[in-house]
């Protein structure tokens, strides 16, 4: 097994170029679940070869409550014997899964609170507030029922069609469970940092799928760009953090445009020899590849550790 | 006769209880309790009428009740969405990270997104117009 152990930590950084073509040019849907699929297998597999580091590191320490046979010659000599990277790993792994668990926890609670807060509220599948701050999300619904919610100062701001245009965006969020896959790649940024962004990318690429759900119910791409340009117009007190030299195009404006150009095809997998399709298939190699040298490392670990141990 | 005619005076004596105990709630800051009420009318009333009619009130829908301790905290339903208003404040503003769990419609401008976005919109409806 070798270095191989330590490919799957190292392997997101392949993912990144391909997450920034295959946002720019598959189909929002596709690229919301390939990119979500690859940051889920690519996690796992750094958990797991995490786990298999410390696995290794735990058995050399003395006093360690794993089997002895664990630490015998024979096992250092097939697993690659490396005191800093397995002890490294014991805290990093805690780490790992502390912050899986906060995440999740913390989604849990939001989502618990703004229902509670919402309770008293009429309409069952939107929610207007009364408030002078503009804004508007969708609220999943878990064991109630999901709703939108929006405050008046945002519906005041926006033609009738717009707003139309907004619901429809909402409900689509909603209606393709998109918190769920923005859950898994914000978990798996959690498991491993050169992930992050990954997570960007599938957040961007799932406001755009709903954008392109929302020109389609209400059958014009130039009312959902003009929703969403006025909406963060009005909304733009609260900046988001960049170092103003190397700020990017932020991803509001890149929407707009891309509902402005021609609508994108919603061809599922591209030929191979393109810039489109290498993206895809190299995403899916980097994301076989990485879980092939967890799955081989795993496997040969428990072989191993099957052998050394006495019955 | 005469008891027929009690009857409809009886009546609006209830519905004149009921709005005072109603406007009395709606000067709250806030949901508050049965016991509030009543020294906020000056004690005429004994506590279990207030506690009758703010049941009834609930029953028609003009206020709503949550548990808070042994007793129920009261809230005029027309106020309702204020107060869900300024809750949702409080979750959101607790929560720094709250895209990754909301997906809200727009996300912040950059310092360049701003003028981009203008020009991109007024683009637009110049195509629009033609």
């Amino acid at each position: 097994m070798g270095v191989f152990v330590f490919l799957p930590l190292v392997l997101p950084l392949t993912a990144w170029p391909v997450a920034r073509l295959a946002e720019q040019h598959l189909h929002p849907r596709t690229a919301t679940r390939l990119l979500t699929a690859v940051t889920a297998v690519m996690a796992v597999c750094s958990t797991v070869c995490l786990a298999l580091l410390m696995v290794v590191g735990t058995a050399q320490l003395p006093g360690n409550p794993l089997p002895d046979g664990w630490s015998d010659p024979e096992v250092r000599e097939a697993v690659p014997y490396d005191e800093v990277a397995g002890r490294a790993a014991i805290p990093a792994l805690v780490l790992v899964l502390a912050a899986c668990a906060r995440t999740l926890w913390r989604h849990g609670r939001v989502r618990r609170r703004a229902h509670r807060a919402l309770a008293g509220v009429r309409g069952k599948r939107v929610a207007v507030l009364p408030d002078d701050v503009p804004y508007a999300y969708a609220l999943p619904g878990g064991r109630r029922q999901d709703r939108v919610v929006v405050t008046t100062a945002l519906l005041e701001h926006l033609e009738p069609a717009e707003r139309r245009a907004l619901f429809a965006h909402e409900r689509a969020h909603l209606a393709a469970r998109h918190h769920r896959l923005l859950l898994v790649a914000q978990l798996a940024a959690r498991a491993n940092p050169f992930l992050r962004p990954l997570r960007t990318a599938v957040a961007y690429t799932a406001e755009r799928w709903a954008d392109e759900d929302a020109a389609q119910t209400i059958g014009s791409r130039r009312t959902v760009a003009s929703a969403i340009g006025k909406a963060a117009l009005v909304s733009r007190g609260t900046p988001i953090p960049t170092l103003a030299g190397l700020a990017a195009v932020g991803p509001v404006p890149r929407r707009v445009a891309a509902l402005l150009a021609p609508a994108p095809t919603a061809r599922r997998w591209p030929p191979v020899f393109t810039s489109v399709g290498l993206a895809a298939w190299g995403a899916a190699a980097g994301a076989a590849v990485s879980a092939m040298s967890s799955a081989n490392s795993a496997v040969t670990m428990v072989l191993i550790l099957r052998a050394a141990t006495p019955l | 006769m005469g008891e027929e005619q009690q009857r409809p005076r009886r009546r609006r004596g209830q519905g004149q209880l009921e709005a005072m105990v109603l406007s009395a709630l709606r000067e709250a800051d806030g949901p508050a309790t049965a016991g509030w009420v009543q020294r906020r009318l000056g004690g005429d009333l004994a506590y279990t009428t207030v506690v009758t009619i703010l049941t009834r009130l609930l029953a028609k829908g003009a206020v709503t009740r949550e548990r808070a301790g042994r007793s129920f905290a009261w809230t005029p339903a027309a106020d309702q969405a204020g107060l869900a208003a300024r809750k949702m404040r409080k979750v959101l503003d607790a929560q720094s990270d709250r895209e990754a769990v909301l997906a809200s419609f727009v996300t912040g401008l950059g310092p360049d997104d701003e003028r981009l976005l203008r020009e991109l919109l007024r683009q637009a409806e110049d195509e629009g117009e033609d």
